[in-house]
């Protein structure tokens, strides 16, 4: 229905113009009679004409019907003004000169014109344009959150286009929602079902031109930075007969709303990771402070069980207990190290008090530690006869090798044996520190995860005593601190596992 | 020795590891006096004949830096510190500020223990341990008025800082030296914090003392705050 009032409607401008072109040159004509009556010169009735072209080009759109005019001023003049009258012969050669040079200001004076008259609509467009990109910023600026955004945007898309609008939003995972706002043709928001979301999905995935023609709607969609966040729906005859600056009215805005659905997307998301980094410094905070109390009480504990084994002969059942009271309080002891360096580490405030510090010393100390609380293990030792000095925390690197010797111990026999083993790497000046053990070696499918947090091997059985997957993830947070790496690995030969890690060093000769 | 046994006075506020101090030194038949605090503390001070006093760093009413430099205004007496790991700052600080010794927790009896043993030999014996020719401890000899060292009784040939070091170790056997204080007596008051010149001169002495370096019988490292030679 549309598109044929619209048809019509441009008949009727046509119509229009014709007639007043017709009428135009006959109130010249008239003029010219009454100047030739009153017997003023020939010129001013060629000016009369040239004054009556121009009106028609300013009085009608396009350069056409000027042209017409301005070639049938000629024709008529002739006619009419030039002797013998009343037809188009002319006697003085001189009048074609008069006619050439009348035809040609006709013309430029009418194209002239009808340039201007097409500059100014387009300026009027334009100014329309900005007036309504205007509002819409302006609106889009005011919205609290998505839901407005669409709201005041298909308002204004149903004030531009009289016809029905809607808006799809996206979620998070980037599928359409299955409800949308539309504004009907009576000018009255709505929530609507959206019949197919994944049909509409596909189509806007394969979509390569601006937008889709669907069933009702065709749909334009809005994309954010990096994905799509919305689709506009217009009803598809209104569509149809938009103009082309409207098409481009049309994307401009999609545009806009596309930045302010992203704008409002991204601060979302800015909101959204500030409160998680505070509820991690709340967790790590609360941690920390359990760790720190709990360590006063598990000396209390430690110290008393000692006394009681103390007290308590050899190997009887009390010892025993008490001895055990003494082991899992001397574990949790460990473990409580571990997350007050965890908290440490994950606050970004671990500055380590970094010196340079002998690589044996460091070994020698963690074996003495760990021969300490374990004699039953056999510890060997390897580690060049150069003095190897590494510029670390001595107390974190030790941490490192605790926790690596603790691990190994868990996954062998004391028989079986631990080795510490130092290198230098002269290359890459780095020492690489290696524990290794004759275990069972670690199994495929934890290689790539074993420092991750809280991360235990699925493999072993649940019960085989006490990780909690927190030691791995403090080495790597410890080396990767001190600027080294550290990585796991399977003998070559034999069964077993190898942790090593990597940290610069200056390798110092023997003699002073 | 005589029947004469020290007075300690152990300073904690964690009643649990006072009682687990308190016994244990009693079962050396050491005198115990408790202070939950340092104003009881402080009082006790002034009113016993405290030989050898235990301070936890963390304390509710006042810090133990306070109170261990207030005790040095009038008294040398053997001052072992108590602290938690993380306090390695604070520890090298008391040590360098006059403690003696210190005490990471959780700790055992028997650590406790031998620290305060070597803590009073050194203080009520030193006038005996300086007035010696020789020091010496397992295999290794010290002569100091020839300047000599011996191993098994081979002589072994050490640099003037080497001697040196091993020296002001020796001279406070037992005790651990700062690696700030040892870098002081051997470069001087201005040398700095600058550790690698120290670590090396350590290595090069350890390589001459030690059979296994990394496993040594003589000096021993202690990661964060310096060495210690031992003394039994």
């Amino acid at each position: 229905m549309n598109s044929i009032k619209r048809s019509y409607n441009a008949k009727l401008k046509g119509f229009k113009s014709s007639l007043i072109s017709i009428g135009f040159m006959g109130l010249a004509i008239i003029l010219g009679q009454v100047f030739l009556w009153c017997g003023l010169s020939e010129t001013n009735i060629v000016i009369v004409f040239i004054l009556f072209v121009l009106l028609t080009a300013r009085c009608t759109k396009g350069y056409i019907y000027g042209i017409v005019t301005a070639v049938a001023s000629i024709f008529l003049y002739n006619f009419f003004f030039t002797e013998p009258y009343f037809t188009l012969a002319v006697n003085n050669p001189d009048y074609v000169l008069t006619f050439g040079v009348m035809m040609i200001t006709a013309i430029i004076t009418s194209a002239m014109t009808s340039k201007v008259q097409k500059n100014i609509k387009e300026a009027k467009e334009q100014e329309t344009q900005a007036r309504i990109l205007c509002m819409l910023s302006n609106r889009l600026t005011d919205a609290k959150d998505m839901e407005e955004i669409v709201k005041n945007s298909i308002y204004l898309f149903y004030e531009i286009l009289k016809c029905e609008v809607g808006c799809v939003c996206y979620k998070e995972n980037s599928k359409p929602d299955e409800t949308y706002w539309a504004v009907n043709s009576d000018g009255i928001l709505l929530k609507q079902t959206l019949e197919n979301p994944t049909e509409l999905q596909s189509r806007m995935f394969q979509l390569l031109e601006s937008y889709d023609e669907g069933n009702k709607f065709a749909d334009w969609p809005i994309y954010g930075q990096q994905d799509i966040l919305g689709v506009l729906r217009i009803n598809q005859f209104c569509n149809r007969n938009l103009t082309d600056s409207q098409i481009k009215l049309i994307r401009a805005m999609v545009e806009n709303i596309g930045m302010a659905m992203d704008r409002f997307r991204q601060r979302q998301q800015a909101e959204h990771n500030r409160e998680k980094v505070q509820q991690e410094r709340y967790r790590g905070d609360l941690l920390r402070a359990i760790s720190h109390d709990l360590r006063t009480p598990l000396s209390g504990i430690m110290g008393s069980a000692e006394m009681l084994m103390d007290q308590l002969p050899n190997e009887s059942d009390n010892y025993l207990l008490a001895r055990d009271i003494f082991r899992d309080a001397d574990w949790l002891k460990a473990l409580v190290e571990n997350i007050l360096n965890l908290t440490k580490l994950q606050k970004g405030k671990l500055n380590p008090k970094m010196e340079y510090e002998a690589v044996e010393e460091l070994v020698e100390n963690t074996v003495s530690l760990f021969s300490r609380r374990f004699p039953e293990y056999e510890l060997s030792v390897d580690i060049p006869d150069d003095l190897i000095l590494v510029k670390v925390d001595g107390r974190l690197i030790m941490q490192v090798l605790i926790n690596l010797l603790d691990n190994a111990r868990k996954h062998a026999s004391p028989e079986e044996g631990i080795c510490i083993k130092v290198d230098f790497d002269e290359k890459s000046k780095n020492a690489i520190f290696s524990v290794i053990d004759h275990g069972e070696g670690i199994a495929e499918a934890d290689l790539p995860n074993l420092f991750q947090m809280f991360y235990t091997s699925s493999i072993r059985n649940a019960d085989a005593r006490k990780g909690i997957g927190l030691g791995l993830t403090i080495c790597q947070g410890i080396v990767q601190a001190h600027g080294g790496e550290i990585w796991a690995e399977n003998r070559k030969e034999g069964n077993g596992a190898v942790f090593r890690f990597s940290l610069v060093g200056v390798k110092e000769s023997k003699n002073e | 020795m005589s029947n004469y046994r020290e007075m300690v006075l152990v300073v904690e506020d964690d009643p649990q590891i006072r009682n687990f101090m308190k016994y244990a030194l009693e079962k050396e038949e050491y005198k115990v006096l408790n202070a939950a605090n340092a104003g009881t503390a402080m009082n006790i001070l002034l009113s016993e004949p405290v030989d050898v006093m235990i301070l936890d760093l963390g304390l509710p009413d006042m810090d133990g830096m306070e109170i261990l430099a207030k005790v040095r205004e009038w008294s040398d007496m053997p001052i072992i510190i108590v602290s938690a790991r993380d306090q390695d700052r604070e520890k090298v600080c008391a040590l360098d500020a006059g403690a003696d010794d210190y005490l990471t927790k959780p700790f055992s009896a028997n650590e406790l223990l031998a620290r305060i043993r070597v803590a009073i030999r050194h203080f009520y014996h030193s006038g005996q341990v300086n007035k010696e020719e020789i020091f010496q401890v397992g295999e290794l000899k010290v002569d100091y008025a020839r300047h000599l060292v011996y191993l098994s009784e081979k002589e072994i040939h050490l640099t003037p800082n080497e001697y040196q070091l091993l020296t002001l170790l020796a001279r406070s056997c037992g005790k651990v030296l700062t690696t700030g204080t040892i870098l002081s007596e051997i470069w001087g008051k201005n040398y700095g914090t600058d550790t690698q010149a120290l670590r090396a001169l350590m290595a090069g002495l350890r390589r001459k003392l030690e059979i296994t370096p990394a496993k040594p019988r003589y000096i021993i490292t202690e990661v964060g705050v310096g060495y210690r030679l031992v003394d039994e």
